[in-house]
């Protein structure tokens, strides 16, 4: 047992606080939430210990009888303190936010489930394990959304949830049949080595990312996503901040399979580049503060997905934490919207930069960029070129910042302060990236030689994205437009994809009637 | 000039417009939620009794009105409600159908009472026939546009702004597909074809729909109730435009959008059209209320008459005053400051307390520090006559240090930028979380910069203004050194419903700026100088403190605003007692709240039952404190400190009966609202609030605004918290004074003619008579008890 990594005892503790709390499912179950909290700060340490091992141990594997269970490396680690830190702030919130709801008991007890769900996908050293995980939580997580069973909007949102879900499992489950039959493996270490992709294995690997992108609410089925604030706050942090980024982490685990094959990437960018750029856009256009949150979630795992594309998949992981930890406290602080709205009125109108500031913002921008991508060069070796597009989107998104300092109706101790922020912004983000780079590097693989393909796609996604903040820091200037009403409609609804799901599977219906 | 034929000026569409601005009175404005105050959600029925106001809101909202049956009557098996109160509600109970006995009426209560239901909408009927959920998908799709159009800083992209809701809706529904993918085909072409005003719409569609004008008030009032919290944010837009003397048409808009949908469904599903038709036909029916709904608001009747007995049972009679107090100390005559005024005067007999309004008297319009917009800080019926703010010498840094915040927030939201944003601070957010998740973060309630006025006061206006509030305060003789007035606020982390916690009388602010700017204004010596000439003597040693009662922890804290060398040991007694009582406060409060303490309660980002705010809220009383003074009065009522026999002219009494004891009405029946019609008037389930536009929230994913207090607000989950009664309101002042005021007041007549809260005379402490309400002639108003 002293190959046992620690992080795969934390599942086990949360199904037994899991199944206590099941028998006292109704209100106040005494002191049994208090339990669920403890748990979830078990299975936090047991991930801190994960680390302590894997510095001093190196990666470790359970595989009794020859079959590969549970691994402890560089990833999966960093995951699982992620998902420990998050579901134990999960749980201390529910444990006081859910006091004296009729189902209080139940509904730690499914939190419970749920965590441990993700704790096995995360550090399942083999595929089958890995959708036993995911069937485990979509069932779980169907609950969850089904807390208030009332509701027809609940049994819609649901719906929708365990259709684009069960497809998800269903093309995971046909991958896996499709790699094992071409590779001779589905075990994760396995799979990561093969030096060929061909046969069955090719279609494998499209149906591999197809059940990610499923996972990750990625365009045009992303429209569950949206609609799960139908459940407590506690499962939108969770699901928000944890789950949703699972997906993104299978392929991230099967990084060297999945850069085989330049068809899969190009698509991950593709997808991931559009999904981002349209939740992002349509995310302008909500005016209720969790709806807003959704439609981020939305746009960061179609950038995820992005990174992974362009294998940058460090970066990707680092964006799964960043996103993480930002959308859990998003969505449990989201009470204070009221305060936050009228905080932001308070200074009165916002300065408004002209087309020449915005120019010269973006101008800013890119020297702030070479200045601090030759610094990090020097001290931290050359980039490729992905990683170099990638800072640049980054950079331009800083523009933003830089310009709203630069209007001319702006006062010059405003410029130099967003000017110190967009600094410190771009510092911090090169800084985290060399910082992923050191620590995920090494068990990843680099990214992909830059062919014709890829090049295109660079270019393609540099320039969509340079446009799109362009266009937002010169928003104020044509967002009241009469022009592009019509436009701000169609976001609004999330170009329909929504309405159209509803209407294929019968989301329009009346609620069945009791 | 050409002659244009008016559609609106014929007489049967003055008839149908008169119709819908009455269903836009018939609703309540509900205020935005960043300073929210308690409305009288039945304020448009107040000129109705409520059996007819039962039966209105049963048939346009499908909600009762008075306490569930079986509560009730659950009441009367466990003795709580006593035969005798039965037989006096069924004796003052002037309806026809009625129990002719109070054995009929025992008899008779056991019958289940019906739940009441809405009359159908052309979307309930169209969903009957085709199975498309109509309602919830018009409450989904109207309820993202209003979200963009009512939004007030939380979208980036927000429609247009400065135009009407119609202009606005039209424009919207002529873009949106989702109707026409649900399958209302050719929606979009039959708005861009609408009416260019929203009155035309509203006669057009009248017309096509067969809405005649007798049909009209309750079938348009059916269709705004449907629009649920959004209508009830328009009145309140309606509301504050003729506050300020003008007008806005934006709930006619609200109504006109609705009717284009009826009128659209009707076109995409004719065969309703016989059903419709009978519909309209029940519109067009007198409203008398059921014998189930008389016999509901008898025992309503009888339940307040049983609380009344309880109360009047604890009035017994003034206690002796001593001489010159050893503190005073002015509270708000909130329901929450009882409980702490009684354990403070447990400190030493020497302690004397009074009740005020908590804005005590200033009418004030309140600049915050880092903004020029205006804050109102007074009861919601009046209007702002001081200007005072609280800028100081650091204003124009703080202001760039709010913009630059502002700046770091939209980097944070834009497209983009916000990939940017989660990659550069993303993980900083990390030790957010353990700091909120551990309730590390700031003390709530911190104290403000020192507030002062902008409007130039002369001397002689400040002695005047202070000479007024003192007179109000009954306040004018036998001040003690040290005189506290103490306002109050609600310290809570991540609550959207915050403001409902403040100070209703500051319009959901906390009571601080007013407490302070009226120490100022009485301790400044051009106003002392003045007071004696207006015959009010202050003596040369009495100092006036503010302070502030956090009604979460049930501490106060008090501004030293101004140094007091000599009074340092009175104001160290002072807070040693306040902290004492305090404690006592805390621990009597506790027990109702079963869970962690007050001070975590207040941190705690996931709390979400901060305090029970004014739940339980069901008497006032204006007197001297000596009537209530050691009376457990269990934090449920308002104390208002009045001495009649220094009321000249009766002119505090005019204010207490047209002001507080509106305000507490409105406060006990937002409560009664939100506890028995919770689906209209209740605030819904706080763990899926999603907050809106900076104005509300909305349960889940979209839909209807819901404004009013959330279900964790009156129900700890097991127990209801909150008992539905109508406000019992006891004074003692003379009842041909009190009968006065009253036919001055139409408002008020309303209130107490019709039953909406019940009042009482009291003389020397002890209960002598109630007014008769609705059974009250001009000969004669009051009944002795």
């Amino acid at each position: 047992m002293e190959n046992l990594p620690l992080p795969a005892l934390a599942p086990l503790i949360l199904a037994v606080a899991a199944w206590g709390l099941m028998r006292r499912p109704g209100r106040r179950p005494g002191a049994l939430p208090l339990v669920a909290e403890i748990a979830g700060l078990a299975s936090l340490t047991l991930g801190l210990a994960g680390l302590g091992q894997l510095v001093l141990r190196g990666p470790l594997e359970l595989a009794p009888f020859g079959i590969a269970l549970m691994r402890l490396d560089a990833i999966s680690g960093a995951l699982s303190v992620l998902v420990g830190f998050t579901g134990w702030i999960v749980l201390r919130f529910a444990r006081r936010a859910m006091d004296g709801e009729a189902r209080e008991g139940r509904f730690h007890a499914l939190t419970l489930a749920a965590i441990a769900s993700v704790m096995v996908v995360i550090q399942a050293a083999n595929l089958p394990l890995v959708l036993a995980g995911f069937v485990a939580l979509a069932l779980v997580l169907r609950q969850l959304l089904l807390f208030y069973p009332e509701r027809p909007e609940a049994q819609r949102a649901a719906a929708k949830f365990i259709r684009v879900w069960a497809a998800g499992d269903v093309a995971l489950a046909m991958a896996i049949g499709l790699l094992g039959l071409g590779t001779g493996t589905v075990e994760i270490a396995g799979l990561n080595r093969v030096a060929e992709l061909e046969g069955a294995a090719v279609p494998g690997l499209w149906l591999l990312a197809l059940a990610a992108v499923l996972k990750t609410a990625s365009f045009p089925l992303h429209g569950w996503l949206t609609e799960v604030m139908e459940a407590p706050t506690p499962v939108s942090a969770l699901l928000h901040a944890g789950i949703i980024a699972a997906g993104g982490f299978m392929l991230i685990s099967l990084a060297g399979l999945v850069q085989q094959s330049p068809g899969v990437m190009a698509a991950l960018v593709i997808l991931g580049g559009f999904t981002a750029l349209f939740g992002a856009l349509v995310m302008l256009t909500q005016s209720a503060v969790k709806t807003a949150l959704a439609w981020s979630t939305v746009a960061q795992m179609g950038f995820m997905l992005l990174q992974c594309g362009l294998g940058l998949w460090a970066l990707a992981l680092l964006h799964i934490l960043a996103h993480a930890l930002y959308k859990a406290h998003a969505f449990l602080a989201s009470g204070g919207a009221v305060q936050t709205v009228a905080a932001q009125r308070k200074p009165g109108p916002v300065a408004v930069p002209g087309l020449r500031a915005v120019a010269q913002s973006f101008g800013l921008a890119l020297g702030l960029y070479l200045v601090v991508a030759t610094g990090f060069a020097v001290l931290a070796g050359e980039k490729s070129p992905q990683a170099l597009a990638l800072g640049a989107m980054l950079i331009f998104g800083v523009s933003y910042l830089i310009a709203q300092g630069m209007a001319d109706a702006a006062p010059g101790a405003l410029t130099r302060r967003t000017l110190a922020a967009s600094f410190a912004a771009a510092l911090a983000y090169f800084g985290f990236q060399v910082l992923a780079e050191m620590l995920w590097g090494p068990v990843l693989p680099p990214a992909p030689q830059v062919g014709a393909l890829e090049g295109a796609l660079i270019v393609l996604a540099v320039l969509s994205f340079g446009l799109v903040a362009f266009a937002q820091a010169l928003f104020p200037l044509w967002a009241h437009h009469p022009s592009t009403a019509g436009l701000r409609v169609h976001l609004a609804n999330g170009l329909y994809l929504n309405a159209l799901l509803d209407r294929l599977i019968g989301g329009f219906r009346s609620p069945m009637k009791s | 000039m050409f002659l244009k034929h008016d559609l609106t000026a014929e007489p049967d569409a003055q008839s149908l417009l008169r119709a819908a601005e009455a269903a836009v009175r018939a609703l309540p404005p509900a205020f935005p939620l960043d300073a929210t105050v308690a409305v009288n959600p039945f304020l448009g029925q107040v000129q109705e009794s409520l059996a007819q106001a039962s039966a209105r809101l049963a048939r346009v909202a499908g909600v009762r009105v008075t306490q569930a049956r079986a509560d009730l009557v659950a009441q009367v098996q466990a003795g709580r409600i006593g035969d005798e109160d039965l037989a006096a509600a069924l004796a003052a109970s002037a309806l026809p159908g009625k129990p002719e006995s109070l054995g009929d009426l025992r008899a008779r209560m056991h019958a289940s009472s019906p739940e009441p239901r809405a009359l159908p909408t052309l979307a309930h009927l169209v969903e009957r026939v085709t199975g498309c959920d109509w309602p919830a998908l018009i409450a989904r799709s109207l309820g993202l546009w209003a979200a963009g159009h009512f939004d007030r800083g939380q979208a980036l992209w927000t429609p247009r702004p400065g135009r009407g809701a119609y202009a606005a809706w039209v424009e919207w529904a002529t873009h949106d597909l989702t109707p026409e993918i649900a399958g209302l085909r050719g929606f979009c072409a039959q708005v861009a074809e609408a009416p260019d005003t929203a009155e035309r719409a509203i006669l057009r569609a009248s017309a096509r729909l067969g809405i005649g004008a007798e049909a009209a008030e309750t079938c348009f009032h059916r269709l705004l109730v449907d629009l649920g919290g959004w209508a009830m944010h328009g009145r309140w837009q309606l509301w504050q435009a003729e506050l300020a003397g003008e007008t806005l048409p934006v709930m006619t808009e609200l109504l006109a959008i609705r009717l284009i949908w009826e009128e659209a469904l009707l076109a995409h599903c004719p065969e309703v059209a016989g059903d419709w038709r009978a519909v309209v036909a029940e519109h067009g029916a007198g409203l008398d209320p059921s014998s189930d709904q008389v016999l509901d608001v008898i025992l309503q009747g009888a339940a307040e008459r049983a609380h009344q007995r309880r109360l009047a049972s604890v009035l017994s009679g003034p206690l002796p005053s001593v001489g010159r107090p050893a503190l005073q100390a002015a509270f708000c005559i909130d329901v929450r400051s009882e409980v702490l005024r009684r354990a403070l005067e447990t400190r030493d007999p020497g302690i004397e307390t009074l009740g005020f309004a908590g804005f005590f008297g200033l009418p004030l319009a309140h600049r915050p520090g880092g903004t020029d917009a205006l804050q109102a800080h007074l009861p919601a019926l009046l209007s702002p006559a001081l200007v005072s703010t609280s800028h100081g010498p650091d204003e124009a840094s703080d202001r760039i240090a709010a913009r630059a915040s502002r700046a770091w927030g939209r980097f944070r939201q834009a497209a983009v930028s916000s990939f940017a944003f989660v990659e550069a601070a993303g993980p900083a957010y990390g030790v957010k979380l353990l700091r909120d998740g551990l309730g590390l973060g700031g003390a709530p309630l911190p104290a403000g910069p020192h507030p002062r006025f902008e409007t130039a006061l002369s001397a002689a206006q400040k002695a005047r203004t202070a000479a007024a509030v003192l007179r109000a305060m009954s306040l004018t003789e036998g001040h003690a050194r040290v005189v506290l007035l103490v306002g109050h606020g609600a310290g809570m982390t991540n609550n959207p419903q915050e403001s409902a916690y403040h100070c209703g009388a500051c319009c959901g602010q906390t009571g601080e700026v007013s407490a302070r700017l009226l120490a100022g204004l009485l301790n400044d010596p051009e106003t002392r100088a003045g007071l004696p000439a207006l015959g009010l003597a202050l003596p040369e040693d009495t100092l006036f403190v503010a302070g502030l009662h956090d009604t979460v922890t049930d501490r106060v804290q008090l501004y030293r605003d101004r140094p007091a060398p000599d009074h340092e040991a009175d104001l160290q007694r002072a807070e040693a007692w306040l902290a004492k009582a305090g404690g006592i406060a805390r621990a009597e409060r506790a027990r109702r709240l079963p869970g962690p303490g007050p001070d975590r309660r207040a941190r705690d980002w996931a709390e979400q039952r901060p305090e029970w705010g004014l739940a339980g809220c069901s008497a006032f009383i204006a007197a001297p404190r000596s009537v209530t003074r050691g009376r457990d009065l269990q934090g449920r009522a308002f104390l208002h400190s009045y001495d009649w026999r220094k009321d000249k002219d009766f002119a505090t009494l005019e204010l207490i009966l047209t002001a507080p004891v509106v305000v507490a009405s409105w406060i006990s029946l937002q409560y009664h609202g939100s506890s028995v019609a919770p689906q209209l008037f209740g605030g819904g389930n706080k763990l899926i609030h999603n907050v809106v536009g900076g104005i509300g929230v909305i349960e889940g994913n979209g839909g209807t605004l819901r404004p009013g207090l959330p279900v964790q607000a009156l129900h700890d989950g097991a127990a209801p918290q909150h008992e539905a009664l109508r406000l019992s309101v006891f004074v003692e002042a003379p009842r041909d004074a009190m009968t006065q005021v009253i036919r001055r007041h139409p408002g008020l007549g309303h209130l107490v003619g019709k039953g909406w809260l019940h009042l009482f005379a009291l003389e020397e402490g002890r209960v002598v008579a109630r007014h008769l309400g609705e059974r009250a002639d001009p000969e004669n108003s009051w009944e002795m008890t």
